[in-house]
This record gives structure tokens, C-alpha cells and sequence, in this order.
């Protein structure tokens, strides 16, 4: 007898529509699967077998053949043990066939004892399904939060296979089905920090520096000796970032939901994340890929803060690979029968100490580093990377004095406030263009839309000439100025917004020209 | 029963010790109300000790004797070749008999034990003891 259980594959972030059917026949007993299953999906006939008796149901002693198709993309991983099971049941008469054109999916681990375990990319697999227009999904229990946020499906948590089998027999009438998710009011509660950025003492300049980055999604490479603060100050960057919308945060959560990172039974992502990688990190777990492609830290960065420390000793190629993202907005990771592709627009906030030692430029402690390794040091750093950056900041360390000075009143929420209202105004300006902030106009937009004061075009022409500065380094120099307008509420760009815009560019970085 | 010394002796001991367990099984199987269709059945150069039929199921049963405890229990002396041959041999015979299939749902591959340590010898059915894969 034959039945057919539709389910999902992932490729990346995409879904694709997948059939598990099942055909058992009279005949010697074997258990084949075929469809090009990876090795977790073969494994799956013992997991199948043993869930299915331990289930009280009967396993059939004839031939069985299960097809995942279509018969030409891979299949890979263990969720496709639920749909198998469920097929095997309807094939032997245990379960009825699910009536109506639109039918019930299903994904779903196996345990040995019938149980049902979570999956990876719940939410990837549920918005496949519903484009797919199958009206329900079983799915395991601690996915079902994730899968409710698709709307116009109906989804099923499920426990155990015999539960499973329900659902599919009642045709999910009588099921219990998962709440739709609130996924606005979710997001409207703002995310109650463990950190905030009054707590930082001083540091009125790294603070304003840092705003402006934060309103405009400028890069950052904050210099400074160790302990002065860089990560004290990279990990409450997320609590001045503006809220996310809907659409960001489900983009999100459907990257951390691929990689496994989506706590059991949460719904949505709702802070813009951070992620610190330690820099001895491969190229592969910064950008992606792997044998099956996965997100890398780039892409759990997506729409928050990757924040690079000990910026120099990162690996060259791993630093080589972020040039794509940084362009682009995404990484494309290509294989011999597919390619995947990971969103990742991201700040890059990279963080060094001024030379081996630390203490090089510092006030009060000698730098030790002879000067043949200081250079050294900086050469590190590769120019096209640079090129990305467009603040630089120098964090000093701080006077005793200076570290008595709290300013309570500037809190994260206050901060924030000004970042949004800067945000807003770019997102109106760049209407239509499909960047959403001033790090991410092109040169295109930079001459359409930023309009200077005759003052401010007189004081970058002089910049240009003096500091010798480069085109590229100039149009960097405009996106801030217009970032430090839209904070001030400026219709146009004034010098003064030139004026600090410059400061953050030409630091006392060493030979780097522009 | 005298102690066999020499090894031609022992090699007949086990002959006659394969055939007093398929005897068991035999009979345990007919008890049982299953219709036997086979015994020592030749396929190609192999051989299927026993081929049973009780209503919508088929069984193809192999037989397995063992007069001491010492090198496990009988079951496990059905190793994965050999499985892997009665599957094999099961296909053929299936194969040039379409005929057999008829009214058939099930087909198994069993095992028998017979433990011939104890008197009267106790017989060990493992029903779909194992798969053709």
C-alpha cells in the first residue's frame, strides 16, 4: 500500500517541498530509503523501527521502500523521521490517510522510545510549508512556539509518535494546535538589559563617537590600551540600537533558529544580537560553510554587533572572508551541487590595542615595543578591511578622576531614543533605495541624496587637498557628517558636521593614507 | 552415547546433531499450525533449512543447534553473512515461484534455537529475527 506525508527540506535559510512517501509490499523484508539521504537520514530506519514498536504499534515484517523526493536533492539530518513513521502507519492501514487537498506536514526527530525530539529551523521549515499552501504542520512540541509565528498555518505540537498519529488521523480537527505568537507585543516590551550605558564612567568622547556609529551603522575600530573599556562599551552597543522591527527580528530568529541557537519553547529573537568571537575562530565558523553549509558568526550577527577584540590576531583569510558580507550584506557559500546563502548586514565593531604591549600613545605608561614591531603590528591590519571602517575611536584609559564621573541621566532607553529618531530620518531619506541606513548608501545615493552646506563642501574640499585624503575616504566622510545631521535634526549638512566627521576618520593610526 | 575420539567421528556427531535439531523445529513449527513448505531446501548452491506458511504469513526459518553453552546462545550464531545469504537465497526462491506469494502479507525471516543441552531439547522461536537489510 502506498501514502505520502509532505515535508520540508532546508538549504540554508530555504525551504524546499518534499514528499515522504511509502510503499510496503508483500514480499521479503527490507527497509530501504532513497531520495539521496545523508547518512542521519539512513539511520533513521533503525530510529523509524524502534519508535514504531515501541509505540505499540506494529512495524511490518515486507518490503518497505520510503522516497524522499523529489529525487534529486539531497536530504539531510534527522527531522525527517516523523514524516517516515507517519507514512509507514498509513501505508499498513494503522493510521488513516489524511483527506483533503490540503493536508497535514510533518518534521520531527525520532527517539528510540516514540518520543519526539526538536528540529533545527522550525520557523525556516513552517514559512516553506505555508508557501507551499499545506494547511498544517506537526511538529515537535519545542519548536511549535517558533512555527506559530507563521500565520495561516496550523500548527501541532506533538510529544510522542502516537500523538503524531492522532492529529493525522482526526485530519487535526480535535488536535491541540499552538497559539499564534504575538510576535508584536513580544517586541514592544523593551529588552530589560543585564547592562546599560550609564554605566560607563567618562568617556564623553568614545560615547559620542560611538552613538554616531550606532545611528548610522557605521563600522567602528575602537583603539586603545587593554582594559580601557572596548568591551565594556561593544556589549551595550545593542542597547542603543534602535528596536527591531517585525520583519528584522523573524529574519533573526529564522538564522539562530538554522543554527541550533533558538532556546526551546521561545518564539522570536528580540534583541538585536551580539556576537564576540575569540580570534583564533576559523574562516569557516566566522563566515559560514562546512560540510553542510551553516551560519557563522557574521550571520548570528545579522542586524545586531559582531564584535571582533584582538582585532589584528584574527586569521587573514577569516578577515579576507568578511569583505563579501561587509559589501554585500550576505554571504554566499557555494557547494559542488548547491549554494547557500546566509544574510548578514551587520556593524562591525573591531576593537585592537595600539601595539603589542598596549601601551603605545598611552599617558602615563611607556609603550615597550620597539618600533620595527609597532609597525609591524598595524600592517596587520588589512587595507581593504580598513577601507570599511568608517569611524576610528580611540579609547583611552581613564584619569582616577575621571572615573568618579557618572552620567546617569544618559541611559541606554535615552540613547536609544536619539539613535531611532536619527534612524527614522535616514529610513525616509532612503526611501526606495533598499539601503536602510547612511553606512549602506552608495556612492550613487551620497551624491543624490546628502545635501551640504556651501560652508561644508568648502571644508571637505580643503580636507580633501591638505589631509590628502582619497575619494572614497571623502564620500566615508560625507555618510558621517550626514549620520551626525540626522542626529542633530539638521535639514542639510553643516561644516560642523564635516568638522566631526573628519575627527572620526584621521586618527592617529600611523601610515594610513585617507 | 559413547564420546567421540576420533575427528570423523565428531564431523557425523554434528551431522546427526543438525538433524535432530531441524527434527525439533519441525515438529514445533507443525504443532503450531504452520504448513511446511520446505526443508533443506536447495537454491542455487545454498540451502534454506525450512520454509513455513501459517495463514498471511511466510516464514523462512533457520535452524540452529548447539549442544553446549559455551559459544553463546544459538541465536547469535546466525551471523551477518549468513542472514545476508538466507535473504538472498529467500528472493531467488521467491522469485521462481511467483505463486508462493498468494494470499501471503508477511514474510519473515525467522530463527529456531534449539538448545540440545537439556532432554527433551528446548526450541527457541525468534519470529522476524531479522531483515533482508
Amino acid at each position: 500500500m502506498l501514502a505520502s506525508v509532505p515535508s520540508e527540506a532546508l538549504n540554508g535559510l530555504e525551504g524546499h517541498p518534499v514528499d515522504v512517501e511509502a510503499d510496503v509490499v508483500a514480499a521479503a523484508p527490507t527497509f530501504s530509503i532513497v531520495g539521496l539521504p545523508d547518512a542521519a537520514v539512513q539511520e533513521s530506519r533503525e530510529r523509524v523501527r524502534a519508535a514504531i514498536v515501541n509505540s505499540s504499534f506494529a512495524f511490518p515484517s515486507r518490503r518497505i521502500t520510503v522516497n524522499l523526493a523529489p529525487a534529486d536533492l539531497r536530504k539531510e539530518g534527522p527531522s525527517f523521521d516523523l514524516p517516515v513513521a507517519l507514512a509507514l502507519l498509513q501505508a499498513t492501514g494503522q493510521v488513516p490517510s489524511v483527506n483533503g487537498t490540503r493536508g497535514i506536514a510533518a518534521v520531527g526527530e525520532l527517539g528510540l522510545d516514540g518520543g519526539v525530539r526538536p528540529v533545527t529551523g522550525a520557523l525556516a521549515v513552517a514559512e516553506g510549508v505555508r508557501r507551499r499552501g499545506v494547511a498544517g504542520l506537526v511538529v515537535p512540541a519545542q519548536n511549535a512556539a517558533e512555527a506559530a509565528l507563521v500565520a495561516g498555518l496550523a500548527v501541532y505540537p506533538v510529544r510522542d509518535l502516537r500523538q503524531a498519529a492522532a492529529v493525522l488521523a482526526g485530519g487535526g480537527a480535535g488536535a491541540d494546535r499552538a497559539a499564534p505568537v504575538d510576535a508584536a507585543a513580544l517586541l514592544s516590551t523593551p529588552p530589560s538589559g543585564d547592562v546599560d550605558w550609564s554605566d560607563i564612567a567618562g568617556q564623553g568622547q568614545v560615547k559620542r563617537a560611538l552613538e554616531v556609529a550606532v545611528a548610522g551603522a557605521h563600522n567602528v575600530l575602537m583603539s586603545g590600551p587593554p582594559g580601557a573599556g572596548k568591551t565594556m562599551f561593544a556589549r551595550r552597543l545593542p542597547g542603543i540600537m534602535p528596536p527591531m522591527s517585525l520583519d528584522e527580528a523573524i529574519a533573526v530568529t529564522r538564522v539562530h533558529s538554522v543554527a541550533g541557537l533558538l532556546p526551546a519553547g521561545e518564539a522570536l529573537v528580540v534583541r538585536r544580537p551580539l556576537r564576540a568571537p575569540h580570534h583564533t575562530i576559523s574562516t569557516a565558523g566566522l563566515v559560514g560553510g562546512g560540510a553542510t553549509p551553516r551560519p557563522g558568526e557574521v550571520s548570528l550577527a545579522h542586524l545586531g554587533v559582531l564584535f571582533l577584540d584582538e582585532f589584528p590576531e584574527f586569521r587573514l583569510s577569516a578577515l579576507e572572508g568578511l569583505r563579501q558580507p561587509l559589501e554585500d550584506g550576505d554571504v554566499t557559500i557555494s557547494r559542488a551541487l548547491t549554494s547557500v546563502r546566509f544574510p548578514a548586514r551587520i556593524m562591525l565593531v573591531a576593537a585592537m590595542n595600539p601595539c603589542p604591549c598596549g601601551f603605545h600613545g598611552d599617558r602615563e605608561r611607556e609603550c615597550t615595543c620597539p618600533s620595527y614591531r609597532v609597525r609591524q603590528y598595524r600592517s596587520r591590519l588589512s587595507g581593504p578591511l580598513l577601507d570599511r571602517v568608517d569611524l576610528r575611536i580611540e579609547v583611552p584609559r581613564l584619569a582616577p578622576q575621571e572615573r568618579r564621573v557618572l552620567d546617569l541621566e544618559q541611559t541606554s532607553e535615552v540613547v536609544r531614543a536619539r539613535v531611532t529618531a536619527a534612524r527614522e530620518r535616514q529610513l525616509e531619506r532612503l526611501d526606495g533605495t533598499g539601503a536602510y541606513a547612511n553606512a549602506h548608501m552608495t556612492v550613487r545615493h551620497v551624491r543624490r541624496l546628502c545635501r551640504l552646506d556651501p560652508e561644508a563642501v568648502r571644508l571637505l574640499d580643503r580636507a580633501y587637498e591638505q589631509l590628502r585624503l582619497s575619494a572614497r575616504a571623502c564620500d566615508r566622510v560625507v555618510k558621517v557628517a550626514q549620520t551626525i545631521a540626522d542626529l542633530a535634526g539638521a535639514e542639510t549638512i553643516a561644516a560642523s558636521h564635516v568638522a566631526e566627521g573628519l575627527t572620526y576618520r584621521s586618527h592617529g593610526m600611523g601610515s594610513h593614507a585617507g | 552415547m559413547a564420546r567421540p575420539t576420533d575427528p570423523s567421528r565428531r564431523t557425523v556427531s554434528r551431522q546427526r546433531l543438525g538433524r535432530a535439531a531441524e527434527e525439533a523445529a519441525a515438529r514445533y513449527l507443525e504443532t503450531r499450525g504452520w504448513r511446511l513448505l520446505g526443508r533443506n531446501v536447495r537454491v542455487g548452491r545454498g540451502e534454506l533449512d525450512i520454509i513455513a506458511r501459517r495463514g498471511p504469513v511466510l516464514a523462512f526459518v533457520e535452524v540452529k543447534a548447539r549442544r553446549t553453552h559455551s559459544c553463546g546462545a544459538p541465536e547469535d550464531a546466525v551471523g551477518a553473512a549468513k542472514r545476508r545469504q538466507v535473504a538472498r537465497l529467500a528472493e531467488l526462491w521467491l522469485a521462481a515461484r511467483p505463486w508462493a506469494m498468494g494470499g501471503v502479507r508477511d514474510v519473515r525471516f525467522d530463527i529456531i534455537a534449539v538448545d540440545l543441552t537439556s532432554f527433551p531439547a528446548a526450541v527457541r522461536h525468534l519470529a522476524a529475527a531479522f531483515t533482508g537489510d
